[in-house]
């Protein structure tokens, strides 16, 4: 089992206007995804990047938590969250304002202009209150807007139809889906990545995330069960401790190995049955005086 | 309260994790005598609580409280406890002539569209406002405690409007007040077309929750000893990043509920 620790480029490989979207698989065990987010901040915060966060469902303290200072200078959090459909009318960004004008306008105002990173959190939201065809048009003007370098958007699979959740992964240029491993300790990350050129390439990978933000990979093994192995116990012997004597001797496991069971039809009792043996078998009559062997009928029961 | 329950939660009402927002389901079986746990629980910690009850009256939860050492009708006297009386207040929401009541935690009943925004308010001014002049009586963070939430489905409220309005009070009950919330909803069993159901709102707030407990029946059947098995998920909590899952029996009493590990059944040992 290998273990590495992801390095920053790897993830960062696929950025040139892409758009990602994460996809937070198990109805009954949600996992993760909030961690992935955390982690997609960390990664390109460290590369210098610009990151915007619409944050809808968590707080800024949740996506921030563990991020050192000099990241959370470049991180910009536009809180939806306590008041994301503007019930209260205290938020600074509501569901509404999920529009290619309104975002590209809230990046440039604040800081220069420069090519940055959104993180969407979550899209599940966004759809829930609008056509997810819109939302697609609106996605798509704002990867070829030139003001947004790559979209990151967060997706609970299971609260969607199908179809919704087939749309915007369409329309995403790399899909990852979260699930629980067997083992509760790591999770099941498949990476549908497409390239420019068309080619896809697919990866399934054991991830964990630890509480600063780092992520560690495992590639993933043949055989499913193999992470479950560490948690088996050892057989104990059972013909240890016991007073008679179980264990055979070599002499004796030879022995019982040069045995020829009974019933077992090998190829000594073959060629025995083919090869004509003499004497065995054979009927030996002798008539005596009362006997009267009569050639045309031998059984002595015709009226002759 | 159940002092076993305490113990498998890690919680007592002197000490218990504030900010949670916990997740009480079931599926052919009945969770709310966990709802009786919880409002015990909160009431003999001091907080100061809403009670969302829409499916039974308060003499009914009065009654159970009182067998579990608590009294629902002195705590609501002093202001610790905020009732909505569902069943008694809809006739009354249904036949007003007055429709203007955007507002009204009711209001899901009449409006076209229902959304949950008047029930929200309500929530949000009962666990705001301070014990009634009462000086003296200052209560601890505050707790939301509804049963059940997918009744809400049976009245034309639509899911997304429903997970709306949980995540407005856990905005304001757990990450702003620093209380906590605990919602029981019904499941059903899985169904192929089940875009707008039981499931897909249990699904929609397991997404939400910090700690989920399901309760169903036994998988091999009906037994005498065994009302049931209930499963604990925690999200990951403390210094452990990974979410943890547990499985238990229990057993129901007049007066309480025993739980204990699988195969440890008194009827079994």
């Amino acid at each position: 089992m290998c273990c590495r620790e992801r390095k920053l480029e790897d993830s960062y490989s696929f950025k040139v206007t892409s758009f990602q979207v994460i996809n937070a698989l198990n109805p009954s065990k949600p996992f993760y995804s909030g961690e992935c987010v955390h982690y997609m901040c960390r990664c390109f915060q460290i590369l210098g990047e610009d990151v915007h966060v619409l944050g809808f469902e968590s707080p800024e303290t949740q996506v921030c938590a563990g991020l050192d200072s000099s990241c959370v200078q470049k991180l910009h959090f536009h809180e939806g969250f306590p008041d994301p459909l503007g019930w209260k009318c205290t938020s600074s960004f509501t569901v509404d304002q999920f529009t290619s004008q309104h975002i590209t306008q809230l990046i440039k105002d604040t800081q220069y202009a420069k090519a940055s990173v959104l993180v969407v959190d979550s899209l599940s939201l966004v759809l829930r209150h609008h056509d997810p065809v819109v939302i697609c048009q609106r996605l798509q003007e704002l990867r070829k807007g030139g003001v947004i370098k790559t979209v990151i958007g967060l997706l609970h699979s299971d609260l969607h139809q199908q179809g919704v959740v087939g749309i915007v992964g369409h329309l995403a240029s790399t899909v990852i889906s979260v699930a629980p491993a067997n083992n509760e300790r790591h999770g099941v990350a498949k990476t549908t990545r497409r390239t420019k050129s068309g080619k896809v390439m697919q990866e399934e990978e054991y991830f964990s995330v630890s509480e600063d933000a780092t992520l560690s990979v495992q590639a993933k093994l043949r055989q499913p069960g193999h992470v479950q192995k560490e948690q088996d116990v050892s057989e104990a012997d059972p013909t240890s401790n016991l007073t008679f004597n179980l264990r055979l001797s070599e002499e004796e496991r030879k022995a019982k190995e040069k045995v020829a069971l009974p019933f077992v039809f090998s190829q000594e009792k073959k060629s025995a049955l083919l090869r004509p043996t003499p004497g065995t078998g054979r009927i030996m009559y002798e008539p005596d005086a009362n006997d009267d062997f009569d050639e045309e009928d031998p059984d002595d029961d015709l009226d002759v | 309260m159940f002092p076993e329950l305490n113990s498998i939660l890690d919680s007592t009402p002197d000490s218990y994790k504030s900010s949670d927002f916990i997740l009480v389901s079931d599926r052919r079986a009945d969770a709310s005598f966990l709802i009786h746990h919880h409002l015990s629980f909160y009431l003999r910690a001091g907080c100061k609580v809403c009670f969302l009850g829409l499916v039974q009256s308060f003499s009914h939860y009065s009654a159970v409280g009182q067998r579990l050492g608590v009294s629902l009708a002195q705590a609501r006297e002093k202001g610790q406890l905020v009732f909505l009386e569902g069943l008694k207040d809809s006739i009354g929401a249904i036949l007003q002539e007055d429709t203007s009541q955007e507002t009204q935690p009711l209001s899901y009943l009449r409006s076209p569209g229902p959304r949950l925004e008047g029930l929200f308010r309500f929530v949000e001014r009962s666990v705001r406002q301070s014990g009634d002049g009462d000086a003296n009586e200052s209560w601890g963070p505050p707790v939301l405690l509804i049963d059940d939430l997918s009744v809400l489905l049976s009245f034309g409220v639509s899911v997304g409007a429903i997970l709306d309005f949980t995540l407005y009070c856990q905005a304001t009950m757990c990450s702003e007040l620093q209380g906590n919330m605990v919602i029981l909803v019904r499941c059903e069993e899985e169904d192929a077309d089940d875009e707008e159901g039981l499931n897909l709102l249990q699904r929609g707030l397991v997404h939400q929750c910090n700690l989920a407990l399901h309760v169903e029946g036994l998988p091999t059947g009906y037994c005498r000893d065994i009302h049931g098995q209930m499963e604990v998920w925690w999200r990951q909590r403390g210094e452990t990043m990974y979410n943890q899952r547990k499985i238990f029996h229990f057993k129901v009493h007049d007066k309480g509920a025993s739980f204990f590990a699988r195969g440890t059944s008194s009827a079994v040992l």
